[in-house]
C-alpha cells in the first residue's frame, strides 16, 4: 500500500520547500515474539516467558519504552536485567534525530542476543501507521503513534501466551490517554522501583528535571539560558558569539571559549565566575555575549580548586571570585571576557570519577568529583554510597537546572576500587578516549587465515632480498618490529643502506572493518606495562612484525651512498626480507664496540653507524633540534607489575643511528609522494613558534646572563650549545626541558591544503611518516600513497580525496595527542605507586617554572615535576611579592628564581582520596613558617599531611 | 495552433448548422462540450488541477515561493505563468513547435490573473517590500482538441481553489532583523479567494453567429474569434480578439453579451464541484491520469 507523506520545510536559503515523499506499507512485518503462530518470523526476538520479576506487573510481559525513556534511561535498559524491550521504529527515529550517542547504544543493545531486544518498525506496518492529523503536534502524533503500536501488540499477542505489553512512559497525557484506551503504562521510575532482581538499578535512573524534591534552595543561581532560536537569530546579527567551552584545568571559576575564525583564525573569549560561565561544562558549545570593554579582565594565575560540598556556603565562593577580579592589571593583560548567554550543544559523556560521600548519615544524594578537573562535580542519588566510596565509577550528567550550584546527574557503573592498576588504566583510557575494547569479530574476520605463507601471488611485483643481511634494532621488549636495516659494500666502491618497514598495507585492505578499525584508533597506545594495539595481535606481534629468522614482507627503502653518506640513487620497492637478527640498543652497541666480532652483521652495524654520524652531524649543521624531556621508565615487578625502581631512559648511540636511517627513509618516502601526489600526500609538518612563545626562555636565559637566539631553528640550536654555567652541569638540560614546552605540536596534514610544510624541530623542508606502520595508521596510509606512486598497488578513491584525508589527519592527531595524554597519565600514576611505600623522600630539584603563588619544581632524579604551593586554606597565607618580568616570586623575604636548586621533600598525598597526588614540600632554603623539616621526625611529617 | 484541414463543403456544412444552432457533435450554440474536473492531482505541488474539455486535457500546478514584491507593488505579491506545449498534445509541439503558443497562451494569462482585480494579491504579501509569496502556475497541454484558453482557465481557478500556502510568521528581532518562521505544522495554511478569480469564454465567430467551446473543425471555420475573461458577477475583465479576420463592432457588442451570460453561468457549478470535492477529503479516491 502507498502513502504520502508530506511536510514543509525550510530551506538553508531561507526558502519554503513542500516535500512529499512515498511511504510503503507493508503486511509481512512480523512481531518477533516465540509465542506469535499468525507471523511467519523464522527468528523471533522476543522469547516465550520474558521474565522480569516487578512488583507491579506480576504477570509475563514485554516492555515498550517511549522515545524520552530511551533517550534519558538508556543507562537503566543497557543494564542486563531488562530484557525483552520492543523498540519502536517511531521512538528509534526520534532517538537518532535527537542524540547520535544514545542511538548507537540502543543499536548496540539491540544487537545484543541475550537482550532480546526487537525493532519493530510500526511506521511501516499496514496496521499501525497513522497520519498525523489537522491540528496535531509532531510529538503527539508520535505519542499517538506509540500507543496504536502497543494496543496492535497486545491485541495480536494470543490470549493463550499470557504475555502483556507494558509501555513505559514519563509523560503524564500520554500515560492517562495509554490508560483510557485500556492499555498498561507505567512510569519508568515506578516500573524499575518495582523490580525485584535489582533494587540497585534505581541508582542508574537518570534524574528528570520534573522531580519535586530538589535539594537545592528554589534561590535562582544562574540567569536563564535563551532558547535555540534566539542565540541562532543573535549569531546571525553578531550579538552572540559561537564557540566552544574549555573549562581551566587550575582554576574552576575560569574558562575559555574558543571561537573558530575564518581559516585558520581563531580567538578566545575569557570567562570568569560562576555567573559568566553559566552552567557550561568544558567542551560545549556555547553562545557568548562580548562585556563591555570597561568589564575585561586577565586571566588569573591564581590556582583554584573547588573543594567539597558547599553549595550552601555562598560567601566563602563570592570571597575566591572577588579575589579574582581584585589584582590590578596592565591594560595590556586584559582579554576579551565575556558570559554565557545559551548552550548551543551540549558535549556530554560518561564521566569518570569518585563519590565524595555526603557528611549526613543516610543521605541519597551525594556529590561526584570527575577525575578530570575540568569537569564540575555533579551531583548524583545513590543508596549505595558506602559501597561506592573508594571505587572509580562512572557518571553521566542529566541536566543542570538554573537553581542548582551543580549539575544533576545519575550513577552509570563502577570501575573498581580506586588505586588499583586495572581500575586507573581503565580510568584513563577512557578519559582520554582511547579505544581499548578487544576487536569485534567483524574486525579480526579480515585477518589472514594461519598458517600463514608467502605465495607465488604476493611475490608479484615484489623483490627478492631474503639474502641480504638485515636486522632490527629495538628496545628490549619490543614485540611490534616494524623496521629492519642493512648496510654493504657495493662492488663501485659505494654503500647501499636498506631500511625495511613492515608492509602492514598488505594484510590491511582499504576500506574493511579491520582498516576502519585501525584508521579510528590512530594509535598504538603504549602505557606503563601495557600497550593497547592499533591492529589486532596477530599482526602486530606476528605477521607483520620483522623478527629474526622468519620469511616477512617488507616496504624497503634503498640508498646507494658514498662514504660522505650522500645519496646518489635511492629506490623504493616491495620486498621479502628475512632478519638475521633482532637486537637490543645494547646488544647493538656492545657489537659495534666489541673489536673482536667481524661477522655480517657486526660490518654492517658498524657501517650504518658511520654513516648515522654523518647524517646526524649534517642534520645539526642544518639546525635540527636537539631537545630533551625527562623521560622515566619503570623496572617492573614480573609478578605484581608493580614498578620497584625507576630509571631515566638513557640514549646510546645506535637509538640515534636506528633514528638517523628513519629520518632519511621518512624524508626520502615524504618527497616521493608528494612529487607524486602533490594534492593528496599525508605529511607532517612542525611549525615554527611565534616569537612570543620564548618569552619564558628569554626571561630565563636573562636571569642567567645568557642570551638565547631564536629567530631561526639554527640560531636556537646554536645557543643552546653554547649555553652552559659552571658548576652547573644540568643547567643546558634545564634549558632544553624550556625549550621543548616552547615548541609547538607536530601535526599531520594533507598537501593539498597546505602550503607550509617545514618540520622546524628536524629542520627539513618536507617530512612524514612511513617507519612505523603497526602503530601508526598514518604510516599505512603513507605506505599505500607510495606503493601507488612506485605502480606496486592500486589506488582508491577515498585515498585521493584530500578533504577526507584532511578528515583522516584530524582524527590521527587527535588520537595522538590523546594517546600522548594517556602516557603521561599512567607514568604519573605508576609513579605515585612507586612513592606509595617509600614514605617521605628527601630530594634534590630545581625550579622549572616561577607562578603567582607557588613553584614547579623537577627533580632530574625521577625526571618527576611537581608544585610546591605557598598557599594554604587553614593558615595565613606568607608574604608573597610576585614579579612577572624576571619572573620570581619572593616569599617571606627569599627569592625563588628560574633554575635555582632547592631540596624538597617528596611523598604521596592520600589524604584527599579524590585525587592522589604526588606532593612536594619545601625543605631548603628554609624559610620560617613556609618550609617544612625534615622528614626523618615523624611527628611533624604527620603534621605536614594534616596542613593540606 | 493545432488546426485540422477541412474542404470546403465540410465548411458549408459547419456553417449551416451554426446557423440553425445546432453543432455538429449536436450542441448549440452557448452549449460546452463534456468537462471534468479533478484536483489535487500532483502531490508536490501546492495546488493542482486537472481539467478535461471534450478531448482538451490541461494540467495545472501551481507552487508557492517566497520572493521578492515587484519594487512598484511593494504590498503585493504577483503570479507567474509558464505554458508547456507538450508534443503529448499534438505532434506540431514537437521541438521548439509549441513555443511561440506557449509564449502567447501564459502573456493572455497574466494578463487576465495577474491583477488585483481577479485574486487577493495583497493576501500574498509577507512582509511589505521585502517578501511575499509568488505562484508558479505551470501549466502542461496533454491534448488539444480546441477552446484551450477556456479549458486552462476553468484548470486555473480550479488549482487556485486547491492551492495551500504555508503559514508563515514574520519573526522580529532585537536589532530590528526579520526572520520568516515557519510554521511546524503541515495542515497549517492559507487559502487563496478565488471568488473574484474570472473564466475565459472564448467566442468563435462563424457565419454571421458565434458558439463557444469550438472544437478544431469549427475553429477551422471561423475567420476570428473573442476572448472575453468574465468574472462571476459578470464582470469582464479583459478582452481580446484572436485570429486574423475582422469583426464588425455590432458582432463584437453581441459577442460580448453571450460571452457575459455564458461566463457568469459558468462559475457557479464549478464552485459548487469543488467545495463538494473538498469535502470528500483525504478519503476521496484520486483518478489521477489512469481513470
Amino acid at each position: 500500500m502507498l502513502k504520502y507523506k508530506t511536510f514543509v520545510k525550510k530551506t538553508r536559503s531561507g526558502g519554503i520547500l513542500k516535500v512529499v515523499r512515498e511511504h510503503y506499507l507493508r503486511d509481512d512485518i512480523w512481531c518477533g515474539s516465540e509465542v506469535c503462530v499468525e507471523c511467519k518470523d523464522e527468528t523471533p526476538v522476543l522469547e516465550k516467558d520474558p521474565c522480569m520479576e516487578s512488583n507491579l506487573c506480576t504477570f509475563p510481559h514485554y516492555l515498550i519504552p517511549d522515545t524520552n525513556v530511551v533517550l534519558h534511561q538508556i543507562d537503566v535498559l543497557e543494564d542486563r536485567l531488562i530484557r525483552n524491550v520492543i523498540i519502536l521504529q517511531t521512538v528509534l527515529q526520534e532517538v537518532r534525530h535527537r542524540s547520535a550517542p544514545v542511538y548507537k547504544r540502543i543499536k548496540d543493545a539491540i544487537h545484543t542476543k541475550e537482550k532480546n531486544f526487537y525493532t519493530f518498525t510500526n511506521e511501516h506496518h499496514r496496521e499501525t501507521f497513522i497520519e498525523r492529523e489537522p491540528g496535531e503536534s509532531a510529538n503527539d502524533r508520535n505519542d499517538r503513534a506509540i500507543r496504536v503500536a502497543v494496543q496492535w501488540y497486545s491485541k495480536h499477542i494470543p490470549d493463550s501466551a499470557n504475555i502483556k505489553v507494558v509501555l513505559l512512559t514519563n509523560d503524564r497525557l500520554n500515560k492517562e490517554k495509554a490508560e483510557q484506551a485500556g492499555l498498561i503504562a507505567y512510569k519508568c521510575e515506578e516500573y524499575i522501583k518495582s523490580l525485584i532482581a535489582n533494587p540497585e538499578l534505581i541508582d542508574q535512573l537518570a534524574l528528570t528535571s520534573d522531580d519535586k524534591n530538589e535539594i537545592t534552595s528554589s534561590k535562582i543561581l544562574f540567569p536563564e539560558h535563551l532558547p535555540l532560536s534566539q542565540i541562532q537569530a543573535g549569531i546571525k546579527s553578531g550579538k552572540y558569539i559561537q564557540g566552544t567551552f574549555r573549562a581551566n584545568r587550575d582554576n574552576y571559576l575560569e574558562g575559555n571559549v574558543f571561537v573558530q575564525g575564518e581559516g585558520d583564525e581563531s580567538t578566545e573569549i575569557l570567562l570568569q565566575g560562576l555567573q559568566q560561565l553559566n552552567r557550561a561544562v568544558h567542551q560545549d558549545v556555547v553562545a557568548v555575549e562580548l562585556l563591555p570593554r570597561k568589564d575585561w579582565v586577565a586571566p588569573s594565575a591564581v590556582v583554584l580548586q573547588d573543594d567539597g560540598p558547599k553549595a550552601e556556603d555562598d560567601e566563602q565562593e563570592e570571597e575566591e571570585e572577588k579575589k579574582l577580579q581584585m589584582k590590578q592589571v596592565a591594560q595590556q593583560a586584559l582579554k576579551p571576557t565575556g558570559r554565557v548567554v545559551g548552550i548551543i550543544k551540549r558535549n556530554w559523556r560518561p564521566y569518570c570519577g569518585m563519590l565524595s560521600v555526603s557528611l549526613i548519615k543516610q543521605a541519597t544524594r551525594h556529590l561526584f568529583t570527575p577525575a578530570d578537573r575540568r569537569i564540575p562535580k555533579i551531583r548524583i542519588e545513590t543508596r549505595r554510597a558506602d559501597s561506592l566510596a573508594g571505587q572509580r565509577i562512572m557518571v553521566a550528567i542529566d541536566g543542570w537546572p538554573k537553581n542548582s550550584r551543580y549539575p544533576n546527574g545519575h550513577f552509570m557503573k563502577s570501575l573498581g576500587s580506586a588505586g588499583d592498576r586495572e581500575t586507573e588504566t581503565e580510568v584513563l583510557l577512557l578519559e582520554h578516549d582511547v579505544p581499548h575494547l578487544p576487536f569485534s569479530q567483524n574486525v579480526l574476520s579480515f585477518l589472514p587465515k594461519m598458517p600463514w605463507t608467502i605465495t607465488d601471488d604476493v611475490m608479484k611485483n615484489r623483490v627478492d632480498l631474503r639474502h641480504l643481511c638485515v636486522c632490527s634494532v629495538d628496545p628490549p621488549g619490543c614485540t611490534d618490529i616494524d623496521d629492519a636495516l642493512h648496510c654493504r659494500d657495493l662492488e663501485n666502491g659505494n654503500l647501499e643502506v636498506g631500511v625495511h618497514i613492515a608492509d602492514v598495507s598488505h594484510f590491511i585492505r582499504p576500506g574493511n572493518a579491520l582498516d576502519q578499525e585501525a584508521a579510528n584508533r590512530g594509535t598504538t597506545v603504549y602505557l606503563c606495562g601495557m600497550r593497547i594495539d592499533m591492529v589486532p595481535e596477530l599482526l602486530s606481534s606476528n605477521l607483520c612484525s620483522l623478527r629474526s629468522d622468519v620469511e616477512r614482507l617488507a616496504f624497503s627503502c634503498i640508498w646507494e651512498m658514498n662514504h660522505n653518506a650522500e645519496i646518489l640513487n635511492t629506490r623504493f620497492t616491495k620486498s621479502v626480507i628475512n632478519s638475521k637478527a633482532s637486537l637490543t640498543y645494547a646488544e647493538a652497541q656492545m657489537r659495534i664496540d666489541d673489536t673482536s666480532m667481524n661477522d655480517d652483521i657486526t660490518k654492517s652495524l658498524r657501517g650504518l653507524n658511520k654513516l648515522a654520524k654523518i647524517l646526524k652531524a649534517g642534520r645539526i649543521e642544518k639546525g635540527a633540534l636537539t631537545l630533551s624531556s625527562p623521560e622515566v621508565r619503570f623496572h617492573m615487578d614480573s609478578e605484581t607489575h608493580d614498578p620497584i625502581d625507576l630509571q631515566t631512559k638513557q640514549l646510546m648511540e645506535t637509538n640515534s643511528m636506528v633514528e638517523e636511517f628513519m629520518l632519511l627513509a621518512n624524508i626520502s618516502v615524504a618527497q616521493k609522494i608528494y612529487d607524486e601526489f602533490s594534492e593528496c600526500a599525508l605529511l607532517r609538518k612542525h611549525p615554527s613558534p611565534p616569537s612570543s612563545n620564548y618569552d619564558i626562555l628569554h626571561k630565563a636565559a636573562k636571569a642567567k646572563n645568557l642570551v638565547i637566539h631564536t629567530e631561526s631553528a639554527k640560531e636556537l640550536a646554536d645557543s643552546l650549545n653554547d649555553a652552559e654555567i659552571d658548576g652547573f652541569p644540568y643547567f643546558n638540560t634545564l634549558l632544553r626541558i624550556l625549550t621543548t614546552r616552547c615548541m609547538m605540536q607536530a601535526v599531520y596534514f594533507c598537501s593539498g591544503l597546505d602550503s607550509d610544510f617545514r618540520h622546524y624541530g628536524l629542520a627539513t623542508p618536507i617530512y612524514t611518516h612511513f617507519t612505523s606502520p603497526i602503530r601508526r595508521y598514518s604510516d599505512i596510509i603513507v605506505h599505500r600513497l607510495l606503493a601507488v606512486a612506485i605502480g606496486a598497488d592500486s589506488t582508491y578513491p577515498t585515498l585521493m580525496d584530500k578533504h577526507k584525508q584532511a578528515a583522516l589527519c584530524n582524527n590521527l592527531n587527535y588520537r595522538h595527542k590523546m594517546a600522548q595524554y594517556a602516557q603521561r597519565s599512567s607514568v604519573a600514576f605508576h609513579t605515585q605507586l612507586f612513592f606509595k611505600n617509600r614514605g617521605i623522600l628527601n630530594e634534590e630539584g630545581f625550579i622549572l617554572f616561577v607562578r603567582k603563588n607557588a613553584i614547579i619544581i623537577l627533580i632530574p632524579k625521577f625526571g618527576l615535576e611537581g608544585t610546591v604551593f605557598f598557599e594554604n586554606k587553614n593558615k595565613p597565607s606568607p608574604k608573597m611579592v610576585f614579579n612577572e618580568e624576571i619572573p620570581t616570586l619572593t616569599v617571606e623575604g627569599h627569592t625563588f628564581n628560574m633554575f635555582d636548586c632547592v631540596r624538597v621533600t617528596i611523598s604521596l598525598d592520600a589524604s584527599n582520596i579524590q585525587h592522589q597526588k604526588i606532593r612536594m614540600a619545601l625543605l631548603e632554603p628554609v624559610i620560617p613558617g613556609v618550609s617544612v623539616p625534615p622528614p626523618d621526625s615523624e611527628p611533624e611529617a604527620k603534621k605536614m599531611k594534616l596542613d593540606r | 495552433m493545432a488546426t485540422v484541414q477541412i474542404s470546403e463543403a465540410e465548411k458549408l456544412y459547419v456553417v449551416h448548422g451554426v446557423r440553425d444552432d445546432l453543432r455538429v457533435d449536436g450542441r448549440g450554440c452557448e452549449d460546452y462540450r463534456h468537462t471534468e474536473i479533478e484536483t489535487d492531482v500532483v502531490s508536490n505541488t501546492d495546488g493542482s488541477a486537472k481539467v478535461t474539455l471534450g478531448h482538451t486535457n490541461v494540467l495545472v500546478g501551481i507552487k508557492a515561493e517566497i520572493g521578492k514584491p515587484k519594487p512598484m507593488l511593494p504590498d503585493e505579491g504577483y503570479l507567474e505563468f509558464f505554458v508547456d506545449c507538450s508534443a503529448n498534445a499534438t505532434p506540431e509541439f514537437e521541438g521548439r513547435g509549441g513555443e511561440g503558443l506557449g509564449i502567447e497562451l501564459s502573456n493572455t494569462l497574466y494578463k487576465v490573473f495577474s491583477n488585483k482585480q481577479s485574486v487577493d494579491l495583497k493576501s500574498l504579501c509577507i512582509s511589505p517590500g521585502e517578501h511575499c509569496w509568488v505562484l508558479y502556475v505551470d501549466v502542461l497541454l496533454l491534448q488539444c482538441d480546441g477552446n484551450l484558453f477556456d479549458a486552462i482557465s476553468v484548470a486555473i481557478k480550479a488549482a487556485l481553489f486547491n492551492t495551500k500556502i504555508p503559514k508563515v510568521r514574520i519573526a522580529e528581532e532585537e536589532d530590528g532583523g526579520k526572520e520568516i518562521e515557519l510554521s511546524d505544522d503541515p495542515y497549517d495554511c492559507v487559502r487563496v479567494n478565488v471568488e473574484n478569480v474570472p473564466c475565459i469564454v472564448t467566442l468563435c465567430k462563424i457565419g454571421h453567429r458565434h458558439v463557444v467551446d469550438a472544437t478544431l473543425q469549427e475553429k477551422a471555420c471561423s475567420v476570428a474569434s473573442l476572448l472575453i475573461s468574465v468574472t462571476h458577477k459578470g464582470l469582464v475583465t479583459c478582452v481580446r480578439k484572436l485570429g486574423g479576420g475582422s469583426l464588425d463592432p455590432e458582432s463584437i457588442f453581441e459577442m460580448t453579451e453571450t460571452g457575459k451570460r455564458v461566463g457568469k453561468a459558468l462559475h457557479a457549478p464549478l464552485m459548487e464541484l469543488l467545495q463538494k470535492e473538498e469535502s470528500l477529503g483525504s478519503k476521496r479516491q484520486k483518478v489521477g491520469f489512469l481513470g
